[in-house]
């Protein structure tokens, strides 16, 4: 639900003027956190957001309607919360250039994205001892999904008190705004379980993936990981 | 998808209409014009004018119909979402909800059909942190081949049944068929960041300054932004009964 980006224009100038500002904060402490990393981490950090935005453009067919799959999750895993919140700017700006969610809403489309994409690899590392790999990335991704919808709907909840409307104004329209909201409600919340369950299965597929091809790829969750051989280890810091 | 971007960038770059040839710094000041008075205004009147100027705009830039209507149809359902959950009086704050988004992301459309990707990521990337612009300009780069690969998985996977099997069944082989770009895009990383250390990267991809020089046809970017102007003060306390 995350890749249903807010567009300009509907939420009041208060929320996304602060959403700027502090996607700008946090993109100050990516930026100090990951300047170890050099270009290499950059050149790979833009593999991963290549690969985002081509992955959102393919419609996963599911009975009656298609799903765009958003892959902050496993990214997230890939790369650590600093780098995967850069990529999510990077994401979201290219696609705002396209018309897909607003330049007036980069920073909140960056903070719903990139807050999932941050949750993805603390998860992770804290549960793929137990876990393995493959599971503990589809719980980080699950966690992720879950943040960036949480994040999403405390954002139309936040703007719709913001702004002022008949709800409350008089006993029969508010009680059809009431009845509107429910019926929303009962339509978007299983479309955001089925968005959570489908986007975890994909990030069990692609960890399983990697574990059998390219383990050092995944970060080191534990000590009983960390003693593979030195060549195998994960490349990048 | 790969379509869409292809065809955005090549026009952009192969374009010969007067917005392709003003600079890119006037383009950027009046996408920030038209998106600022979209969202500030409360006149349904000041949107619509701008909405059509946006519709010759674009027309006059040889976009194609199809990404102008693109533009103008992917914030609906948003603002769908929010008309419903934001049930108003009067008939000015759905309409506003719905002309402002289009408004924006057509002019958004506009900017990166008329503009190269250096020229509209040279600027930008001169506010945010070093990495942060660089990476703007190599994940668009990126975009291009990993999209043409994930379109080849996507039809190798469809050809070979994999969405015809049960819905519980698809998704894990799906990850792993995602699984394969990743790789692909980490070989992809590694040649790149070689072939950044070979041409001596200074820590900032794109340095140039030619989004800065100004040419006879930013007159006609001034013209528009003159006429946004003068529309909005003839207009801005135009509303429905």
């Amino acid at each position: 639900m995350s890749h249903l980006h807010i567009p300009d224009g509907i939420l009041p100038p208060a929320l996304w003027l602060a959403g700027l500002v502090l996607t700008a904060l946090l993109l100050v402490w990516s930026g100090r956190v990951t300047v170890r990393g050099g270009p290499r981490l950059i050149a790979y950090q833009s593999a991963l957001g290549g690969i985002m935005l081509a992955v959102m453009a393919l419609p996963v067919p599911i009975t009656a309607f298609d799903y765009c799959m958003t892959l902050a999750g496993p990214v997230g895993v890939l790369l650590g919360p600093a780098s995967a919140f850069q990529v999510s700017f990077a994401v979201t700006l290219i696609l705002a250039l396209l018309g897909q969610g607003g330049l007036t809403v980069v920073g909140l489309n960056t903070l719903v994205l990139g807050l999932g994409a941050a949750l993805a690899r603390p998860i992770y590392l804290r549960t793929a001892r137990a876990l393995g790999p493959a599971r503990a990335t589809a719980l980080a991704t699950a966690g992720s999904q879950l943040a960036s919808t949480l994040a999403w709907v405390v954002l139309l909840v936040v703007s719709v008190r913001l702004t002022p409307s008949l709800a409350g104004e008089h006993q029969i329209a508010h009680a059809l705004v009431q009845g509107i909201q429910r019926a929303g409600a009962a339509i978007v919340l299983p479309m955001l379980a089925a968005a959570i369950a489908i986007e975890a299965l994909l990030g069990y597929g692609l960890a399983r993936f990697l574990d059998r091809v390219r383990p050092d790829l995944l970060p080191a969750p534990s000590p009983a990981r960390a003693r593979r051989p030195a060549a195998a280890r994960t490349v990048l810091p | 998808m790969i379509n869409t971007f292809a065809q955005i960038d090549h026009l952009a770059s192969a374009g010969r209409s007067p917005w392709h040839r003003a600079s890119a710094l006037g383009k950027l000041v009046l996408a920030a014009v038209y998106v600022g008075l979209a969202v500030a205004t409360p006149s349904w009147g000041v949107l619509a004018v701008l909405l059509l100027t946006l519709l010759v705009m674009c027309a006059s830039a040889r976009v194609p119909v199809r990404l102008m209507l693109a533009a103008v149809a992917t914030p609906i359902l948003f603002a769908a979402i929010f008309v419903l959950a934001h049930v108003s009086t009067d008939w000015d704050q759905p309409l506003q909800l719905f002309a402002r988004p289009m408004v924006a992301s057509l002019t958004a459309v506009w900017l990166v059909s008329t503009t190269p990707y250096p020229d509209l990521f040279a600027p930008l990337s001169r506010l945010l942190p070093r990495g942060v612009g660089d990476g703007l300009f190599l994940t668009y780069r990126a975009v291009f081949a990993l999209l043409a690969r994930t379109e080849r998985m996507w039809s190798a996977l469809r050809l070979r049944g994999a969405m015809a099997r049960p819905l519980r069944q698809r998704f894990a082989p799906l990850g792993e068929a995602v699984g394969t770009v990743v790789l692909s895009g980490f070989d992809r990383s590694h040649r790149l960041y070689q072939a950044m250390l070979l041409r001596g990267h200074s820590g900032r991809i794109c340095g140039c300054r030619h989004y800065l020089e100004l040419t006879r046809d930013d007159f006609w970017v001034a013209a528009a932004v003159a006429w946004a102007g003068v529309v909005s003060l003839a207009l801005w306390h135009l509303r429905l009964l």
